[in-house]
């Protein structure tokens, strides 16, 4: 055995890395391991055609938690954020194009463009998500209550908590008690009319779930994103990735790129003693945080019979299906729409619910859309006077029907540039591309079944994430942590799940 | 509705009584004749031959066989050698019985596997990491117990297998005339007997190579009548009745660790990580709150209850399985426990019972009151706590060829 | 100002009668007004061919709460409820699931699918029967009042908090997941095999605009395991005579403790003076005045119909236009001149006497909803079957059978529009004969008689707004303390002595009766009548 650490932390994403960095300032002796040879897990930038980048596999930074970067100092570190909500456009098919600004003025007279009552409705959406962006902040930037421990004291505590809910007023309390569990389209159609807006606007609802816009409860997903979403990082995820490796590195974590981990070593009461590498090595710890997803964390690094049923039942139930495909493009000239403003980096296809149900349709019978919902990112680099567009794709399953063959991949990546040029002319442009399914997702970034943010979004799976017995951070097995986005508040560029892990390991 | 065992076509021509029972989906003869009292005696006398195919029967074969098993079991089953049974429960994760029954190592990559409930689903959630093969025999196998002092004897009739050898707990294949099968000196008697494995299409041959060979050894078909009166004096419990399965119960109190069913002798603490160890290694420290205990019912005292009324004793030739009240004593304030079953022991010419207890009152040779009713009226009656096994003889355990368990 | 009446009651459903004799048996005067010629709204009997009595709309019981039967003493009033003792699924490959009452024939009927979940159902049922538990503290009370600062409600719901909070971390997560997972997902923890889990989905989805695979389908899942909680053996069963047999049974109890019943008297709007309800006008102009009046109509047709918008604050206006009633069933009855037997398992058997779930996979179903979303009716739907008449030979004549089809996906608002449902009425109908056809051969011979009952027509015959069978979705927002609407929860309306007791109250939909009772107890605590 080498030197011993206070913490081992598995994977080398912005999770794994805010962990290791609170532990090190903090004091402790850490080492983070990453299997591949570039930190930054989902939010490593990729270079998938000459000069032209990925930011990432997800491009929104927007979520990432305040107090997250002040702790880290990131800001020394060389994050700089550009002080406001990125813009979004949402764009309709024959060139209609509504853009969501900062600035709400802004964004109330593009709508009005098309609508006047949707001008007037979104006013009153975000003084709504203004009241509630408080109550949701204070849920997703916490550690979830202690379930198993609770006593009746805590339950009032609970409750009383709950009746925060009240300080809302009574009105909007009420509002948010009978929006929360609705489907988006019933919550968007009872305030917006035109099509294209709500089509657009319902994206981060349904992004990571097996949902579609009629589906109860996404409403809930569309506010938390909502509230949580405030100014991005310039430069997107790499750069975020950039100066997290710098504040770890200042803060003293150890960080051995290119080592994968075997195995999670337990001794004969079940409590870890450390890992052995990929190459066979071992390293000593009494205290392993992962970041990795709970299925990889528990099935694949701790030895099969050492773990209970439940433990095992619950995690292989945490619900992760993959739905998302990510389509690079690099194209030999920037991209433009005809309504388009230079300073926007995010665009959001849909155009209406019809075709946004149609698109879902095909995910629950393995198969991917026709027509596909696009979430695209336009800020990822690119040689002067090219392109590079990232682009989720929605809806592409992880188990397809016949397999990923290369056939299948190409009528894939046709269909969503069919979409796309109905959005905007870009055929003649493409000068490369790169397409990732499911399988490429959990092959490269070892997600369960492709799964973006290692686990659905779905209520059971908030808060309770991803199961009872390890929501605290700590899991059954004595001295293992998770941090990754398996684990309250979720997937997505936060660091929470991270952050939140190391606090817990602290406390402990 | 039950279904028919493959021994069917005999057993429904000797039914006499007409007296089923549904034992795990199938039909099972209570009694043959009425009473059942010649049943119960062939098993202590003689032989008795009893339809066991309602047991759940599993096959696992594999080189992670025996250590899949013992992850599973109370007990460390890579210890088990091959030729030999043995008896256990397997357990939750918090240390609650889920069912009991053997574990048969036919060869080093081979076992059998019986059970009161199908645990098809609950072994498989333990397969993954281990190369193994879980099957489930229980519709191909079809079972009998012979058991009683000539059974052996009316074996070596019929097969080839060296019986006189065969220890207690052992496991032998023989051959009989045209077919093989698996015996294993094994049973719910508590007697001599044996238990024997086919095919279900050798079934009606192994039968009625079993009663043609019996006839000089009075066999005699036994039905679960006799069955739950010897093993009430072996002190055998029965899932269901003694305990429950803890998958089933809706709450806590209704759950049974091995040490609070008297089984905690089967399981072994100290190795590789199994179900409900570190419950039941935290169980071991604290101690147990319940145990099973055996009950000696005072003879005089029920006599007396029914002379008040002018009657003879009128115990039920029976077993029974009720849950009645045990109490300190005879004012009923402080209820400590409750029978499960019980039966009057011909043999002992004893009414006694099986019953769990808080551990605290796990004193033998102390007196408890047990509810009695007589009349339509509620009295106690004293009864001694002894170890729960009212009748064991040499036979039971004794090989000729002196080869002990 | 003395009134002839304490309440008159519009509507003569279930819940309607069992208000009336709550109120009738403590002494009030009470008028219920039915517009039809029949009783029992959609829990109704009608002979609609010579010697056969259909239950016409609603068809299975499983949910009425045994607490009214012993209270109003129904039984004695004609209630008659005959369990039934299988589930039966025909498959098209030839092969068939049956599941019993008896647990070794069910393990047996499902091991030759799956053999492990053949052995979990029992664990299954186990989990389920904690969950009824928590559901029936729910379902047999008022919802707390989550909107009011009461000490009483906060005490309440504090109370609630700590049933749940006592289940555990785990049972309460599960209780999350029961909320608000898919049916489909929930089934997912325990069984593998789809031929089990497509037939038990399918009860999640029973009157809902969803489909299997939509989140917040899982609780109704929960129905099968409360009747067990009852007390009683099973959970489903037939009513003798029909679903109106019980109907008849409360209007019978109503009548012995005093109430008044009118048939034909159809009610045009509540009479509003100065925010107060002050009793009805009727079509032909008759007013009549009472006390108290109560609504046993679905929430819509309450506010908007019979109180009319004028009489409406804005706020309340606004919410009851949120108030979704999305109707997604029909329903075919047949009249058939000998058994109809299925090709699979053929013969007159016990599997007959329980319900036929036409429910062959995952993807049927899911794909029967696909075409609801747009707007046109399962060109092969799921049907849930039953032929009461070999149960209750009461019901059609010696030999003689009724097959009666409950279908879904049937929406109300079809693309061409609600209003041209008539047009499309015999499709549907055919639609429906022939799936069931490829399962019974000789279907088409045998039929002597065919109803079918579109959206469409629930809402004009049974006045049930677009045709929703439950009075109103049963999502999470639209239930608890937002039934029908926060703040007017609890069997009050925003009117003044204006009371509501269907199944657009608190518990909602399902022959329970719960709201009919609750909404009389509320009254009469709260010195109302």
């Amino acid at each position: 055995m080498s030197k011993k650490y206070d913490t081992i932390v598995i994977g080398g994403g912005h999770n794994g890395l805010t962990a290791a960095t609170v532990l090190a300032k903090k004091g402790q002796k850490v080492v983070l391991l990453e299997r591949r040879s570039v930190l930054g897990g989902i939010g490593a930038g990729e270079e998938f055609h000459p000069g032209h980048w990925s930011a990432g596999l997800l491009h929104e930074t927007g979520s990432i938690r305040q107090h997250a970067i002040n702790e880290l100092d990131l800001k020394k570190h060389g994050l700089v954020t550009t002080g406001e909500r990125a813009s979004v456009a949402m764009l309709g098919k024959k060139g209609k194009c509504i853009t969501l600004y900062n600035d709400e003025s802004r964004t109330v007279e593009s709508i009005r463009k098309y609508s006047e009552k949707d001008a007037e409705a979104y006013k009153a959406y975000r003084s709504f998500i203004n009241k509630i962006t408080p109550l949701i902040r204070d849920i997703m930037d916490q550690a979830p209550p202690d379930l198993v421990k609770m006593g009746n004291k805590d339950l009032w505590q609970l409750v009383k908590k709950g009746l925060g809910l009240k300080k809302l007023g009574k009105a909007t309390m009420m509002e948010f008690l009978k929006v929360a569990p609705m489907s988006v389209q019933d919550f968007l159609d009872e305030r917006f009319e035109t099509e294209f807006l709500k089509a657009g606007m319902a994206g981060p609802a349904i992004y990571g779930s097996f949902t579609s816009p009629r589906s109860a409860y996404t409403t809930l997903n569309l506010l938390i994103w909502e509230c949580l979403s405030t100014e991005e990082i310039v430069g997107g995820p790499q750069n975020l990735i950039a100066s997290l490796q710098k504040a770890a590195e200042q803060a003293g974590v150890e960080i051995k790129l290119n080592n994968s981990v075997k195995r999670i070593l337990l001794d004969q009461d079940r409590k870890v003693k450390g890992v052995q590498l990929g190459n066979g090595e071992e390293i000593e710890s009494n205290v392993v945080a992962s970041s990795c997803s709970p299925s990889e964390t528990f099935f694949n690094l701790i030895e099969p019979n050492q773990i209970e049923y439940s433990l095992e039942h619950g995690i292989e139930h945490f619900r992760s299906r993959g739905t998302t495909a990510k389509l690079m493009l690099a194209l030999d000239k920037p991209f433009t729409l005809d309504e388009f403003e230079n300073e926007l980096q995010f665009l959001r296809t849909g155009n209406s619910w019809l075709e946004m149900e149609k698109a879902y349709d095909p995910v629950k019978y393995r198969n991917f859309s026709n027509e596909p919902i696009l979430d695209i990112y336009l800020g990822g680099k690119a040689p002067e006077g090219h392109g590079s567009l990232s682009i989720l794709v929605h809806y592409a399953p992880y188990e397809l029907e016949g397999g990923w063959t290369d056939q299948a991949k190409k009528q894939l990546e046709e269909n969503v540039i069919e979409t796309l040029v109905q959005y905007s002319s870009i055929k003649g442009s493409i000068i490369g591309s790169e397409l990732l399914t499911p399988v490429d997702l959990a092959e490269r970034y070892n997600l369960p079944f492709g799964h973006i943010f290692h686990g659905e979004h779905a209520v059971d799976q908030m808060l309770t994430r991803p199961i009872p017995s390890c929501m605290q951070y700590k899991t059954p097995i004595n001295g293992l942590y998770l941090c990754g986005s398996g684990s309250h508040p979720g997937g997505g560029i936060t660091c929470m799940p991270g952050y939140l892990g190391a606090k817990a390991i602290l406390k402990n | 509705m039950p279904i028919k065992t493959p021994f069917f076509p005999r057993t429904s021509e000797l039914c006499d009584s007409m007296q089923w029972k549904e034992w795990a989906g199938y039909y099972a003869a209570s009694s043959y004749g009425i009473p059942h009292d010649a049943e119960y005696f062939a098993f202590r006398n003689a032989a008795g031959l009893l339809d066991v195919t309602p047991l759940f029967k599993y096959k696992v074969t594999g080189p992670d066989a025996a250590k899949y098993l013992s992850r599973i079991m109370v007990r460390n089953i890579e210890k088990l050698k091959v030729g030999r049974v043995t008896y256990c429960c397997w357990c939750t994760e918090d240390g609650k019985v889920v069912d009991d029954g053997t574990v048969m190592r036919r060869d080093e990559n081979e076992f059998f596997v019986t059970s009161a409930d199908p645990c098809f689903s609950w072994f498989s959630r333990f397969l993954r990491g281990y190369k193994v093969e879980l099957e489930d025999i229980s519709e191909k196998v079809a079972g009998l117990a012979l058991q009683g002092p000539t059974s052996r004897d009316i074996l070596k009739q019929i097969c080839d297998a060296p019986m006189d050898e065969l220890a207690f707990f052992g496991l032998t294949k023989a051959k009989a005339e045209g077919f093989e099968m698996y015996i294993s000196r094994t049973g719910y008697t508590g007697d001599l007997g044996f238990e024997l494995w086919v095919e279900n299409e050798h079934a009606l041959k192994l039968w009625d190579s079993l009663m043609s060979a019996g006839k000089n050894y009075d066999i005699r078909p036994a039905g679960i009548a006799a069955l739950d009166m010897v093993r009430v004096e072996a002190g055998l419990i029965l899932k269901d009745v003694d305990y429950y399965n803890a998958l089933h119960c809706l709450i806590e109190d209704r759950m049974s660790s091995p040490y609070e069913i008297s089984l905690g002798w089967t399981v072994n603490l100290d190795r590789d990580p199994f179900n409900g160890q570190t419950a039941l290694k935290a169980e071991k420290e604290r101690g147990s709150s319940w145990c099973i205990v055996g009950l000696d019912i005072n003879w005089p005292e029920i006599e007396k209850l029914y002379n008040k009324h002018g009657l003879p004793p009128e115990i039920g030739s029976s077993a029974w399985r009720d849950s009645i009240p045990i109490y300190t004593d005879s004012s009923k304030e402080t209820q400590i426990g409750y029978a499960t079953s019980g039966t009057w022991s011909p043999i002992l010419k004893k009414n006694i019972a099986l019953a769990t207890i808080e551990k605290k009152y796990e004193k033998y040779g102390s007196n408890v009151q047990i509810e009695m009713t007589v009349e339509h009226k509620r009295h106690t009656v004293s009864a001694e706590i002894c170890k729960p096994q009212f009748f064991n003889p040499e036979r039971k355990t004794s090989t000729p060829n002196n080869q002990k368990s | 100002m003395s009134q002839k009446y304490d309440a008159i009651i519009i509507g003569g459903g279930h819940n309607g009668l069992i208000c009336a004799a709550y109120l009738a048996k403590v002494g009030r005067k009470v008028l219920v007004l039915e517009k039809r010629h029949v009783l029992g709204g959609a829990a109704v009997s009608e002979e609609l061919h010579p010697g056969f009595t259909f239950s016409v709309a609603s068809y299975v019981v499983s949910l009425f709460r045994p607490h009214i039967i012993r209270e109003l003493n129904l039984a004695k009033h004609g209630y008659e409820v005959i369990p039934m003792d299988c589930s039966f699924l025909p498959l098209p490959n030839g092969d068939s699931l049956a599941r019993w009452a008896d647990p070794s024939r069910s393990r047996r009927e499902i091991a030759r699918f799956s053999k492990k979940d053949s052995e979990v159902y029992p664990e299954f049922s186990k989990v389920m029967t904690h969950m009824g538990k928590l559901a029936k503290t729910v379902i047999d009370y008022p919802a707390p009042d989550i909107s009011s600062l009461h000490p009483k409600e906060l005490k309440a719901l504090f109370r609630l908090g700590k049933t749940f909070k006592d289940l555990g971390p785990d049972l309460l997560h599960l209780n999350t997941k029961l909320i608000t997972m898919s049916a489909l997902d929930f089934l997912d923890l325990w069984f593998e095999s789809e031929v089990l889990k497509a037939p038990m989905s399918v009860s999640g989805i029973i009157g809902t605009f969803q489909g299997v695979r939509s989140p917040g389908t899982a609780y109704v899942l929960l129905h099968h395991y409360m009747g067990q909680l009852d007390g009683a053996f099973r959970s489903w069963g037939f009513s003798k005579g029909g679903t109106g047999g019980i109907s008849m049974a409360c209007a019978n109890a109503a009548k012995s403790f005093g109430a008044e019943i009118r048939t034909e008297a159809s009610v045009d709007q509540v009479l509003v003076k100065n925010g107060t309800a002050q009793g009805v006008i009727l079509e032909n102009g008759d007013e009549l005045t009472a006390k108290t009046v109560i609504s046993n109509l679905d929430p819509n047709r309450t506010y908007l119909k019979m109180v009319g918008e004028n009489h409406l604050e804005d706020d309340v206006l606004k919410e009851i236009n949120r108030y979704k009633l999305r109707g997604s069933s029909g329903k075919v009855n047949l009249a058939l001149d000998r058994v109809p037997e299925f090709s699979c398992r053929p013969g007159v058997g016990e599997h007959l006497k329980g319900d036929v779930a036409i429910a062959p996979s995952i993807d049927y179903l899911e794909k029967a909803f696909d075409q609801a979303k747009y707007g046109e009716f399962s060109t092969r739907p799921y049907i849930n079957a039953v032929i009461p008449s070999l149960t209750d030979p009461s019901v059609a004549p010696p030999g003689k059978h009724i097959l009666s089809c409950f279908v879904q996906y049937a929406p109300y608002h079809i693309k061409e529009g609600a209003e041209n449902w008539p047009k499309h009425r015999d499709a549907f109908g055919d639609t429906v004969v022939d799936t069931m056809a490829e399962y019974i051969p000789g279907l088409k011979d045998m039929i002597l008689y065919k109803q079918v009952l579109t959206p469409w027509d629930l809402e004009q015959q049974m006045g049930l707004t677009e045709g929703n069978i439950f009075q109103g979705e049963l999502t999470l927002e639209q239930l608890l303390f937002q039934r029908p609407l926060a703040g007017y929860a609890k069997y009050k309306t925003s009117i003044n002595k204006l009371w509501m007791c269907g199944s657009g109250t608190h518990p909602g939909g399902g022959i329970m009766g719960a709201g009919g009772e609750l909404c009389a107890k509320s009254m009469l605590e709260s010195r109302a009548v």
